[in-house]
């Protein structure tokens, strides 16, 4: 094995790898020990704290197994130690502007709303679609995004949209035209002719640049500059953005909080587990006619009903034993036994549920049994097991 | 000393009043066959000998101390190394830590809200022994100044860069005390996020042990009128460092400071954090696609989930890829092997011809084993 080529930024007392690894024994068995004969050190070889020579200083309170000097010691992904590229320095921290919530803080808030034909609405979604920071909203939020996308006109060749070291605040849809990307390796824009560096790359309709913009105030990474007449930018600012998925996510939260308060089987939950749970649920939706819960099958997941309206039905009866509206549950035994479901739920419109499942119920709290024996679960109300008949399967 | 008597000369406006008296000290000295601080030193006894502690003293100004070196800089703060600037010898020869922050800088990068967080918390915190101890906080017309207790064994950041990684020994030593931290804020105080873990913000006593520093982000989650942690939603922290959550703005709590605490103790076992590049923006992409692979539930896992590798084809990660074109290879690889004829073996590593085995596939062997190997 060759002796390691990397230099450390630390200067050279502080590289530890510029020993060569042993290579006495065969290959095979090299690879299977690797851990073992890998000499790169680390705090418990004597190239570490040399003046101190002594080991067990870095043991700490859980040594004491008396392993050796090898034990803990971890191979680089590969030989010649780390990756090439990876920034040692230390790492500034970022933040955005502080956000309340509307319902926090009083103010009337409501997102900014562009209007868009249907066809340029449609072109601009697919355009977001694959970005990592859309793909994660919801319908409400998505369509709350686009129609806040507001139009940049940029007449002519040559405009720079953003500049690379500059604060950045805005993220650009491309939606007509094409746009030219330069970064210089300084990090910002330079006077003079070549100071925007070198062209990396085109951005064309459909595509989309400066979404850092969206999560927090970073200078820009690139120069973008438009390379032909006639482009047309889609451009959203980060606190309109931020501001459209946490006003929804904060509802969201407050109603489920509000929905959970109402089942009893839950009753004993404190404020704070209840808004764990909340964060837990996971929103699902279903059209007319679908069966969300289905009689006989075991169960494992509880639902609360966001909007739309379902019935359950129980086997040999052809009439609805109960009626589901927005804020009501059903299936809430699942998260107590492995019982089969009492009854099917079918869903009578396009419905939303949020769903909890009893393996993330209890990962978060514990066994369902030791909430129940806080309050005495008798007589009270329940979704569809409350009635007796349908419990008795 | 004599830095903290009020000067009239001209100091550039806009400075920071440590540094301008650091100036007006230098100047001094420059100046100094001795006559100007001669005839401020009997001024200066007199202050000398009441005694001074910082921590009881009530209003403190800045000038209460004198600046022995800058330990570090952030983004819109300064931490300097001081010593009272009067008081007993004894007072004067302590030192503190002071942090300075500039009040047009805290409006401009809109931190407002966190700096009233990071002095109520700092005052709620005093006493843990893995956090650092606050002892008091003042302001004047520029500047806002947080005192703090000295750590002078640096950042466990420079040691973790300088011996590139811990062992694990070493590594859950620290991860211990920082559990230890987190459990203080997040259950004992009532529900404090931290928000900002990293070997950056860990200092190490002169025992060796760790001191949680920084405060900027932490905020208190526990709502006082129900009592209830609340989520927040203000994304901060460092990017390497950022739950996914906080990333898709979801809301988030003190889960972060867990997600962080895994970061860490990666960055600890291995030198570096498991998601990095120099595009910060391509560590949030990271995430999206490694973690959806490595989740331990099974029912969650990409791949795994209904729609099976239909859907891994279509993650946001893999947009753009042809997959009939990846079967048929009709891109060339970005790496061309440098194969010079079809026999070459320069790719690979050499490795000793022989393996030294000498064992006999005894007759007793073959009778017992044979039948295993029938089909070749």
């Amino acid at each position: 094995m060759s002796s390691s080529s990397f230099t450390s930024p630390f200067g050279a007392n502080s590289n530890p790898f510029g020993s060569s690894r042993l290579d006495t024994s065969g290959a095979m068995q090299r690879v299977a020990e690797e851990d073992e004969n890998d000499t790169i050190t680390s705090p418990t070889t004597p190239h570490f704290g040399q003046s101190s020579g002594n080991n067990s200083l870095f043991r700490g309170p859980f040594g004491g197994d008396g392993s050796s000097e090898h034990s803990g010691l971890r191979s680089p992904p590969n030989p010649e130690g780390y990756p090439a590229q990876y920034n040692f320095g230390r790492r500034t921290s970022v933040s955005a502007e502080s956000l309340k919530p509307v319902a926090d803080s009083y103010d009337n808030w409501t997102p900014p709303v562009h209007p868009k034909t249907p066809e340029r609405l449609a072109r601009l979604k697919q355009a977001i679609s694959g970005n990592f920071l859309f793909s994660h909203l919801d319908e409400e939020q998505s369509s709350q995004v686009l129609g806040a996308l507001v139009e940049k006109p940029i007449p002519t060749k040559g405009i720079k949209v953003i500049t690379q070291g500059d604060a950045g605040d805005f993220f650009y849809v491309v939606e007509t035209g094409s746009f030219d990307v330069y970064v210089n390796p300084r990090g910002s824009l330079q006077p003079g002719l070549d100071g925007m560096g070198q062209n990396v790359g085109r951005i064309e309709a459909g595509g989309s640049f400066g979404e850092l913009a969206l999560m927090y105030n970073a200078p820009r990474a690139a120069t973008v500059i438009s390379a032909e007449p006639h482009c047309t930018l889609w451009a959203l600012d980060r606190v309109t953005f931020r501001r459209i998925l946490m006003e929804s996510t904060f509802a969201r939260r407050r109603m489920y909080e509000g929905f959970l308060e109402e089942v009893p089987l839950l009753a004993s939950l404190t404020p704070y587990e209840r808004s764990k749970i909340a964060d837990a649920l996971e929103s699902q939706k279903f059209p007319t006619g679908h069966t969300i819960i289905r009689e006989g099958d075991p169960g494992h997941s509880f639902y609360l009903l966001e909007s739309g309206e379902a019935v359950a039905y129980r086997s040999g009866n052809d009439t609805s034993v109960k009626q589901y509206r927005k804020g009501d549950f059903f299936g809430e035994l699942a998260l107590l036994n492995d019982a089969p479901r009492a009854a099917s739920v079918v869903s009578q419109t396009e419905v939303k549920v949020a769903r909890l499942g009893k393996s993330a119920f209890q990962r978060l709290l514990g066994p369902v049994e030791g909430i129940m024996r806080r309050t005495k679960y008798v007589g009270v109300k329940t979704g569809v097991e409350e009635m007796d008949p349908l419990q008795t399967a | 000393m004599a830095a903290t008597v009020a000067s009239t000369q001209a100091i550039p406006p806009g400075l920071h009043p440590l540094q301008a008296a650091a100036l007006r000290a230098a100047a001094a000295a420059a100046a100094s066959s001795g006559q100007q601080q001669q005839a401020q030193q009997p001024q200066q006894r007199a202050v000398d000998q009441e005694p001074f502690d910082p921590a009881t003293a009530g209003k403190l100004t800045v000038h209460d101390f004198v600046r022995v070196r800058t330990l570090g800089t952030g983004t819109f703060a300064r931490v300097c190394l001081v010593r009272p600037s009067h008081g007993t010898e004894g007072d004067r020869s302590r030192v503190y830590a002071l942090k300075i922050l500039r009040k047009t800088e805290v409006i401009k990068l809109k931190q407002l809200d966190h700096v009233r967080h990071e002095r109520e918390i700092l005052a709620s915190v005093r006493g843990h022994p893995f956090i650092i101890n606050s002892l008091a906080s003042f302001a004047d017309a520029d500047f806002l100044y947080f005192l703090l207790e000295y750590v002078p064994g640096g950042e466990l950041f420079t040691y973790l860069r300088k011996f590139r990684r811990f062992d694990e020994d070493t590594a859950r030593f620290y991860a211990a005390e920082i559990v230890l931290i987190l459990e203080h804020l997040h259950e004992q105080l009532g529900g404090i996020a931290y928000r900002d873990m990293k070997p950056e913000n860990l200092l190490l006593d002169a025992e060796g042990h760790i001191k949680l520093v920084d405060f900027g982000f932490a905020k208190r989650l526990g709502n006082n009128e129900s009592g209830h942690p609340v989520e927040t939603y203000t994304l901060c922290g460092t990017p390497e460092y950022l739950a996914p959550e906080v990333i898709h703005n979801k809301g988030h709590t003190t889960a972060v400071d867990w997600w962080a605490c895994g970061i860490l103790i990666y960055e600890f076992l291995t030198g570096y954090p498991p998601f990095w590049h120099q595009n910060p923006i391509e560590i949030y992409k990271q995430y999206d696609i490694i973690l959806q692979f490595c989740t331990v539930d099974r029912s969650r896992r990409l791949g795994n989930i209904s729609g099976g590798s239909a859907r891994v084809k279509a993650h946001p990660f893999f947009a753009g890829v042809d997959w009939d074109a990846v079967y048929h290879k009709r891109r060339r690889g970005p790496i061309i092997p440098p194969v010079r004829y079809p026999g070459d073996a320069q790719c690979f590593d050499i490795y000793p011809e022989e393996d030294g085995i000498k064992e006999e596939y005894t007759e007793e062997m073959r009778g017992r084993y044979e039948d295993y190997f029938r089909d070749f």
